[in-house]
């Protein structure tokens, strides 16, 4: 075991402000499906059951012997008492299935997203006029069948989980990186429109595309940063998949994403929150364009699709980077292998400071326990080569 | 290259449709504006292999290719027919509903000459075998997102080799997390997360099994 010098928050500070640390920081994103696995419990129960679920987090940290940070503090969703902002997460829930409300969907299986059409073509024209807030009113029932007081309590009351999730961490010594979550216009729209139905808009009617993200950006980045303050977290994960090389030509990600992406970024560090930029996907080609955002006040996360190595060579001195231990290797690899992988990340993209060990995306449900403390203790007990 | 080809490689929609209706009228033969349109669509392919095109290019292309489709292919019945490269099963594995990247190499493959029979999202392995035997089909393409899929996946390799058919049928899966890793797991021939290569090992399945 490396002999610490610092605390978790120092560790975890130091690494975003690409300041030398004492070791590499490892924080996992960690939600409630495999830690009900693990003790016991069905994904399904750990999910519908807050208290539970929260604790069964929690008792995996204290069995593996902790680690550095919650990058969201739990499963809970943060959200501004506003009508616009309980639309917006009644349309991200109802997109997805959850385990054990689907036969498709087993009581120990993740929620999985059914991709289909939630806006249509013409709700264009009705969010350029009226924005996103004002849709969001206008178009309510579409979404929820309840009215806008309970939607508003409703609001509060995660609100309130969310930032009683983070307290729990805080009062472990355990800081929580996000204290609201955010996806980017072009995120929101693929997930809505479906991502054929969103693509062809790009074909077919760009200008138009451009102006609802116009019209959605100023609301998104407001709301969040009032969600923000509310859980108390001076953090924010924008969440990114759809506008990477992976999908779309650079030219479609310098007009349709990069634009939106740093104006919310630009707009959350000036009011002192640390972005957590959640990559799923390969953004390899897409790295260099990273380096406009503010300095050191950004997390690059990958989920091992994103050339990692790369990033490192390119983000060095710039941001934090943090990732990106592969789903496949939690779930069928060996301790071995899980060891070897840490090992070399540690070695190559935590030489000289600026990253955190972590899992690329959610630790998967099915992870081998002994491959996901494996994770932990290489953390712990292993120094850059260098 | 034709005229309908290039349009369909330069992603010009409104082109291909003129083109396909201006052809009909003038009434050419309906397989070879299929053949017109699966060469649009290979050099497409070639544009995703050189880096070229990304998968939105391969999304737009496949739609046309679907428009264009739904206009020759009633024309086709009771006529001269595309002869198919090969049969091939297709779906989703058991506890997975993503249909993203399925669909995507779905209509890849029937641009490439392929008979495709997908059978959808959340595919229980009998169901897979229960295919392929109704069909003869030599290659099963198995997708999936979560790390759970990866169990469906080795259990439908399992149902295929009880019912005595793996020395036939040529196995292959594919999604954004599999990786060389998870191919060997499930006991597959061939694994991918890139539709265009999946495209091209399942060809080379069907020059292997005819």
């Amino acid at each position: 075991m490396i002999k610490e010098t610092m605390t978790s928050k120092e560790r975890v500070e130091a690494a975003i402000k690409l300041e030398p640390y004492d070791r590499v920081p490892v924080a996992p994103l960690m939600d409630v499906m495999f830690p009900s696995r693990h003790k016991g419990m069905t994904v399904a129960y750990g999910i519908s059951h807050w208290k539970e679920g929260l604790q069964a987090i929690v008792d995996i940290f204290d069995e593996v012997g902790g680690w550095d940070a919650m990058i969201l503090p739990g499963y809970s969703l943060a959200l501004t008492p506003k009508v616009a902002s309980g639309v917006m997460a009644s349309m991200g829930t109802r997109g997805y299935k959850f385990p054990g409300q689907d036969a498709a969907v087993s009581e120990n299986s993740q929620p999985q997203y059914e991709e289909r059409e939630r806006l249509t073509e013409e709700d264009y024209d009705e969010i350029i006029k009226y924005g996103w807030s004002g849709f969001a009113e206008r178009n309510r029932e579409r979404y929820t069948s309840f009215p806008p007081e309970q939607i508003i309590a409703w609001a509060k009351k995660q609100t309130e989980h969310y930032a009683r999730e983070g307290e729990t961490w805080a009062q472990k010594g355990v800081p929580s990186l996000c204290g609201a979550i955010v996806e980017s216009p072009l995120m929101f729209l693929s997930t809505k429109r479906s991502l054929t139905s969103f693509t062809m808009d790009l074909h077919r009617i760009p200008d138009k595309v451009e102006a609802v993200m116009d019209a959605l950006v100023d609301d998104f980045t407001m709301d969040t940063i009032e969600a923000a303050r509310l859980t108390g977290i001076p953090g924010v994960m924008l969440v990114l998949e759809r506008g990477g090389c992976f999908y779309y030509p650079l030219k479609i990600f310098e007009r349709f994403e990069f634009p939106y992406m740093k104006k919310m970024v630009e707009a959350f560090a000036a009011e002192g929150l640390i972005t957590v930029m959640h990559f799923d996907q390969d953004w390899t080609l897409n790295l260099p364009y990273l380096k406009e955002l503010p300095e050191k006040m950004c997390i690059a996360e990958l989920d091992s699709t994103t050339d990692i190595f790369k990033a490192k060579e390119i983000l060095k001195g710039h941001m934090c980077i943090m990732g990106d231990v592969p789903a496949s290797l939690s779930a069928i690899g060996t301790p071995e292998d899980m060891e070897a992988y840490c090992k070399k990340l540690i070695d190559v993209v935590g030489d000289g400071g600026g990253f955190i060990l972590s899992s690329g995306c959610t630790i998967p449900a099915n992870a081998k326990f002994e491959n996901f403390k494996t994770m932990i203790d290489t953390a712990k007990n292993h120094l850059p080569a260098s | 290259m034709s005229e309908l080809a290039d349009a369909i490689a330069e992603l010009n929609e409104d082109e291909a449709k003129r083109l396909v209706r201006e052809k009909i009228d003038a009434g050419v033969e309906p397989l070879s504006i299929v053949d017109e349109c699966r060469e649009g669509m290979d050099i497409v392919g070639g544009r995703y292999k050189n880096k070229e095109y990304f998968l939105s290019e391969l999304i737009v292309s496949g739609e046309i290719f679907k428009e264009a489709m739904a206009v020759v292919e009633p024309l086709l019945k009771g006529g001269k027919q595309a002869e198919s490269l090969s049969k091939m099963v297709l779906g989703t594995v058991k506890g997975d509903i993503h249909n993203i990247g399925k669909d995507i190499v779905g209509t890849l493959l029937t641009a490439a000459g392929f008979e495709v029979y997908d059978l959808g999202i959340d595919i229980a392995p009998r169901i897979f075998v229960d295919k392929l035997v109704e069909t003869g089909a030599p290659i099963l393409g198995m997708s999936g997102l979560l790390t759970p899929s990866f169990e469906s996946m080795k259990e439908t390799v399992k149902a295929v080799e009880e019912a005595g058919l793996r020395d036939k049928v040529k196995i292959i899966v594919g999604g954004g997390i599999v990786t060389e890793q998870v191919g060997k797991y499930v006991g597959a021939d061939a694994f991918t997360s890139d539709g265009p290569e999946g495209v091209e090992i399942c060809k080379k399945f069907a020059r292997e099994t005819k």
